[in-house]
């Protein structure tokens, strides 16, 4: 079922892509590229819900009554989550708007993975599974085995370039810094020091880089390549919502917003 | 920390392992491979090869005695000097002979020159071993396991063993293309583009060499490099064609086999189709054709493509049945046991599972 809902379609898309760019050098490199974007395009609707509803759920936590009925019912919690879900109803927010994209993104990220693992074919068992795997009316034995050059990397395998004796893994870097950057500029600030979901944010924007780098370092360097693409495109997507929050990037920057929405208040 | 944030971080754990799950599964990248001689089948299955007794079917010897993961050894080949050579086409992918008799190391060093791993078994011809790798190159070494002459350079990754007739190598590749190359002055001439990946052997007539390939298609090619398409299949073809005088028999992914007589270009039969696709090559020994499929079945067909017998071995069969003496060995994958021998008539002789050390 896995392999029919997840895997197969996204092979043969990829093939596809692959096979129209030219299948040469370089060209399935640039099918992963265009693959993210589509997949972008596709989940753009829930990122849009998923940037609302995050900012929704922040914006809640600054607010007064939400405060009120903290203090109020703290030691009822069936009572406040009465109250929550009361105010949930009332404002119209939808408190799992900010989940579903990222559940969205974990089929999506293992499938990529299966789907270039497969393609590539790097193995007599992944070849075997490639041939299951492709679609009767695709005329893929043409391009089969894919060339998994792209730019100095074999997709196929995780990257690294030779610097003074040592293999510097520089997509697992980028990984890491682009994860970094959107996580910052995401990260809705909360003047609320008791607001526990902006401190798991908090940890959230550094764990995931670290994570997504560890992939990026230990895995095929064309899921770095979906990540990298995937993380710019988000940067461009919030950017282009005019609520990038660039000064979270500043050293110090989230404590200077906070100080900024205490002022507000004021 | 709230609990709708507490079900993502968890989610995010839960995926975190299981794409670590999807990498961090063993170097299962090539099936058993197996050769035989009078006394013993050599067995090599993930990071160990076996002799085992064909009279009993009891472990002779392994090697090595301790697991390394990172080793995952390929189709072993016997020689005529008394050496077993197989290499590993794992992480680490040295290339060693062994004592058959006693499965010690042979060569004071292991061959280690080769950038890819070792997927397909090495021909010897002449005292000089022909080894080719998933780097592209095909290694000449020596019998004591020094590089005899410079690697020659051929693209792709190479899966199959080289054929010959006595002379010429002939080698495919996955990157389509059919090699002839002369030993003697160690290059290629023009290859040969069979228009899809060619991950099996050709096989050597007296009229010329035949090979299959994900083009879908078995080709004749002549020595003097004419070649053409002689017939079509419905899927891929993996495995070696097999040659028995004027009739050449294959099999495709789709599991369908094939008879094809070569003076009329016609099939010899309508649909043969046993339970699963076909990657192994097949085997003809005595007055049957022996398919292996992947539904883990072995099939006897007679040469007409009726079926003598079937046994369901279990697990999944890639690797293609050997024959020795009057047993038929068969190697499946993910089955109750590594190795099975039946004779002729499809009655089971053993079975056998290495014992844990």
């Amino acid at each position: 079922m896995w392999n029919t809902i997840i895997i197969e379609p996204m092979t043969n898309l990829l093939l596809w892509i692959y096979d129209v760019l030219g299948h040469g050098p370089h060209m399935f490199g640039l099918a992963i590229i265009l693959f993210t974007v589509l997949i972008k395009v596709i989940t753009w609707p829930l990122n849009a819900s998923q940037v609302k509803g995050a900012q929704a759920m922040q914006e809640l936590q600054n607010d007064k009554e939400w405060q009120d009925i903290q203090k109020k019912y703290a030691k009822d919690k069936e009572k406040i989550a009465q109250e929550q879900m009361r105010i949930y109803k009332e404002r119209g927010i939808n408190p799992f708007a900010s989940c579903l994209p990222t559940l969205v993104q974990f089929p999506i990220i293992i499938g990529l993975y299966q789907s270039i693992t497969h393609a590539l074919s790097a193995t007599p068992f992944d070849m075997l599974k490639l041939a299951r795997a492709i679609y009767p009316f695709q005329n893929m034995e043409g391009i089969i085995p894919l060339n998994s050059t792209f730019l100095w990397m074999d997709l196929g395998r995780p990257e690294s370039i030779q610097l003074l004796g040592f293999g510097l893994p520089t997509l697992a870097i980028i990984v890491a810094l682009t994860t970094y950057v959107q996580s910052k500029l995401t990260m809705p600030t909360s003047s609320n020091p008791n607001d526990q979901s902006a401190q798991m944010t908090k940890m959230m924007s550094i764990y995931m880089p670290l994570m997504l780098g560890w992939f990026a370092l230990n895995f095929a360097s064309g899921i770095a390549v979906y990540f990298i693409t995937s993380n710019l495109l988000g940067i461009v997507q919030y950017a282009a919502t005019g609520r990038a929050n660039w000064r979270n990037l500043l050293p110090g920057g989230d404590k200077t917003n906070k100080q900024q929405q205490i002022s507000k208040k004021k | 920390m709230n609990a709708k944030k507490m079900t993502l971080f968890i989610l995010l754990a839960l995926s975190v392992l299981t794409l670590s799950a999807c990498s961090g599964q063993p170097l299962a990248n090539n099936w058993p491979g197996l050769a035989a001689d009078t006394e013993h089948a050599y067995l090599s299955a993930g990071s160990f090869i076996y002799a085992v007794d064909l009279d009993s079917g009891k472990e002779v010897w392994r090697y090595p005695e301790k697991a390394d993961k990172r080793l995952f050894y390929a189709n072993p080949v016997l020689t005529a000097d008394g050496q077993l050579l197989i290499g590993s086409t794992g992480t680490e992918h040295p290339f060693i002979s062994l004592d058959p008799v006693t499965g010690k190391e042979k060569w004071t060093e292991n061959f280690t020159g080769s950038k890819g791993g070792w997927v397909a078994p090495p021909l010897v011809l002449n005292d000089t071993i022909y080894a080719p790798n998933a780097d592209g190159f095909l290694y000449v070494i020596d019998m004591n396991g020094k590089e005899a002459a410079d690697p020659i350079k051929l693209g792709g990754a190479l899966w199959s063993a080289p054929s010959t007739d006595g002379s010429l190598l002939y080698v495919t590749s996955l990157d389509h293309h059919f090699h002839v190359i002369n030993p003697s002055e160690g290059v290629s001439n023009a290859p040969i583009d069979l228009g899809g990946a060619a991950p099996s052997s050709p096989v050597v007539g007296s009229d010329g060499v035949y090979v299959g390939s994900f083009a879908s298609t078995v080709e004749s090619v002549k020595s003097n490099g004419a070649h053409e398409v002689i017939a079509k299949t419905e899927s891929w073809i993996w495995g070696s064609p097999i040659l028995d005088g004027e009739t050449l028999y294959y099999a495709d992914l789709d599991g369908k086999i094939y008879s094809l007589d070569l003076a009329s270009r016609r099939q010899n039969w309508d649909t043969v189709q046993p339970d699963g696709p076909v990657v192994a090559n097949l085997l003809l020994a005595g007055d049957q054709i022996y398919v292996a499929t992947e539904a883990g079945t072995l099939v006897a067909l007679d040469r007409d493509g009726n079926t003598n017998w079937e046994k369901t071995v279990g697990g999944k069969i890639y690797t293609t049945p050997v024959l020795s003496g009057d047993l038929i060995l068969v190697a499946p994958y993910q089955a109750e046991f590594v190795l099975a021998a039946y004779d002729a008539d499809g009655k089971q002789a053993w079975t056998f599972v290495p014992e844990k050390k």
